[in-house]
């Protein structure tokens, strides 16, 4: 518990002030104080909030105000991190709630009994953005232009599952490139990140290494941000002593790929026997590979 | 397998609903009288500051207690203590979890907390409360169970769950279930040491009654002193603006702000015999002369 000591003059909260209305004559004429006059407060302190003339001060709905002597001070709170809750199920409430309560808040709730998942959903984002157009090859077709150039093909669905999802472009111009990233065949449109890489606007920049980097400029468009029904769940959340404190479950690592802080020693190794074939040295993980 | 825990000290932005304030008031440090406490409504003298950029959002961490001068306008010291708000009720069960029968918690029956406290027992919403107890024969000298607390891990709503032990005994258990009123907290410790497998923590008994304590701010004390001088009404006895009236020998020392801050009558004691002055004596006046008004006096 945190100690707080202060000195306050009960001085500056004292009347000084003798307002005319409390002046009277006496029986030998002289000026004296009628200090059974209720607006006479000299050397008191009230109770309530006057004005010079010994008045009430009022709020704008005529109450009077609580005279006060005002004390600053700091509040903090200190936390430790809990470590690892995990997740149960749990039987919902059989009457499920069909409005949410006012402010409806996770976080000031929990998880309100009664309160249906959809209640914790928000509505969609649009994410935006730049980055570098290592994911431009990904939709490329497989023919090439007489100069070399691969040929992108508007609605070519390059994806490795075809029958679900939809990789490729979908606008192709002498300036841009418009292609569709994650989405869902059966609407193209709203979902997936769609990218637009400019065909003559390049970015430069440096990398880690200091070497000189320059790209195609590639801005990104996502408009499904947000908690939706294929993020969210509602699970009661349990603490296992055993867990406390511990920030992730104890993994249990393979003989050959031993962790050592946050590299692995093999870990580059590990990622060249993904590649199999050359243009999966450019799309790898992104284009974490650099040549 | 990385393991670590972080921490940090943040500015509160407690609500003021979490809060109980109580005071109490020695006219010196000498009293002999044993401290008796005075409980304020934090929602009268407690009030937050918003963040001036936006208005309706709280600053964090900066309260204004706001002490009305009917209770504080005496000199004297005044211990003020600010703490998170407790919550009294009984502790309904101890049990296990059906699917984690290593999980032990204890069951409070949400019907029994009042009304304006229960979304505090919402699932999830206990989590780093404090859980004291009370002993279960009081009246033997102190009721509480000092030095003893637990913290509040998780709560969920829970039903019990009758389990046959396979003979004409079946122990209880409980599952998550929302449609309950019954709540199921974990709390810490209460889980035996490795190197005392059989030393399970003591975490309450059915029916005991326990103190609930939010954790939402570290408690402080004031002490605040209510004084009559300090050095800024000192000087006004040294530098600010003071009459003698010659009349009637009524000396006026004024604040800074040419109010009457003190008055005194300056008189001679002489010997009635002879008419030898004996003293001079400055003997302060209660009754104020309000003729000696500063600005009264030097207009002219």
């Amino acid at each position: 518990m945190e100690y707080i000591r202060k000195k306050i003059n009960l001085e500056y909260h004292t009347v000084r002030n003798i307002p005319k209305s409390v002046l009277i004559k006496n029986s030998e004429g002289k000026t004296v104080i009628d200090e059974s006059n209720p607006k006479y407060y000299y050397g008191k302190i009230p109770d309530y909030k006057i004005d010079s003339e010994g008045n009430f001060i009022l709020t704008p709905l005529g109450q009077k105000i609580v005279n006060t002597i005002d004390v600053t001070l700091f509040l903090t709170q200190d936390i430790d991190d809990m470590g690892i809750f995990t997740d149960e199920p749990f039987v919902p409430k059989s009457s499920q709630l069909t409005i949410k309560p006012n402010n409806f808040n996770s976080f000031t709730y929990g998880r309100l009994a009664g309160a249906p998942v959809s209640f914790y959903y928000t509505n969609s984002v649009t994410v935006s953005g730049y980055t570098d157009d290592s994911l431009l090859k990904q939709v490329k077709s497989y023919r090439k232009d007489s100069q070399g150039n691969d040929i992108y093909v508007p609605n070519l669905n390059v994806s490795n599952n075809p029958k679900d999802n939809f990789n490729g472009v979908i606008y192709e111009s002498n300036f841009e490139t418009v292609y569709k990233i994650g989405s869902n065949n059966s609407n193209v449109q709203s979902t997936g990140v769609e990218f637009t890489t400019f065909k003559n606007q390049f970015t430069k920049t440096v990398d880690e290494y200091g070497k000189s980097l320059s790209y195609n400029t590639t801005k990104f468009v996502s408009k499904n941000g947000g908690w939706n029904q294929y993020n969210t769940s509602l699970n009661a959340s349990l603490k296992k002593e055993e867990y406390l404190g511990v920030v992730f479950k104890p993994e249990v690592d393979s003989a050959v790929f031993i962790n050592r802080g946050i590299e692995d020693i093999f870990e580059r190794h590990g990622i060249l026997s993904e590649i199999k074939t050359s243009n999966d040295i450019d799309t790898n993980r992104g284009g974490f590979i650099r040549i | 397998m990385a393991t670590g825990n972080y921490g940090t000290i943040r500015p509160a932005d407690v609500s003021i609903d979490d809060v109980e304030i109580f005071y109490s008031y020695t006219p010196n440090r000498e009293s002999l009288t044993t401290v008796e406490l005075q409980s304020l409504d934090p929602a009268e003298v407690l009030i937050p500051a918003n963040n001036p950029n936006n208005v309706n959002e709280i600053f964090g961490g900066l309260y204004t207690l706001k002490l009305p001068t009917s209770v504080f306008g005496s000199k004297g010291f005044y211990s003020i203590v600010i703490r998170p708000k407790q919550i009294r009720t009984t502790i309904q069960d101890c049990a296990v979890l059906v699917d984690n029968q290593d999980v032990k918690g204890i069951v409070f029956d949400i019907n029994q907390i009042p009304l304006e406290l229960q979304n505090r027992f919402e699932n999830g919403n206990l989590v780093g409360y404090r859980i004291e107890y009370i002993k279960e024969q009081t009246g033997t000298g102190q009721d509480k169970i000092q030095n003893l607390f637990r913290i509040v891990t998780s709560n969920n709503r829970a039903l019990p769950i009758s389990q046959n032990q396979g003979n004409s005994n079946a122990s209880q258990a409980y599952t998550f279930n929302d449609n309950s009123t019954s709540v199921f907290c974990t709390v810490s410790p209460s889980s035996a040491p490795s190197v005392k497998p059989n030393a399970i923590p003591f975490i309450g008994n059915p029916l005991q009654d326990v103190i609930i304590t939010n954790t939402f701010f570290n408690p402080v004390m004031l002490e605040i002193e209510m004084v009559e001088f300090d050095e800024e009404t000192l000087a006004y006895a040294l530098f600010s603006n003071q009459t003698k009236s010659l009349e009637d020998g009524i000396y006026t020392i004024y604040n800074f702000g040419n109010q009457i801050y003190r008055q005194y009558n300056l008189y001679e004691v002489k010997d009635q015999f002879t008419g030898k002055p004996l003293y001079e004596v400055r003997e302060q006046k209660f009754t104020i002369d309000p003729t000696k008004d500063f600005d009264d006096i030097t207009n002219f």
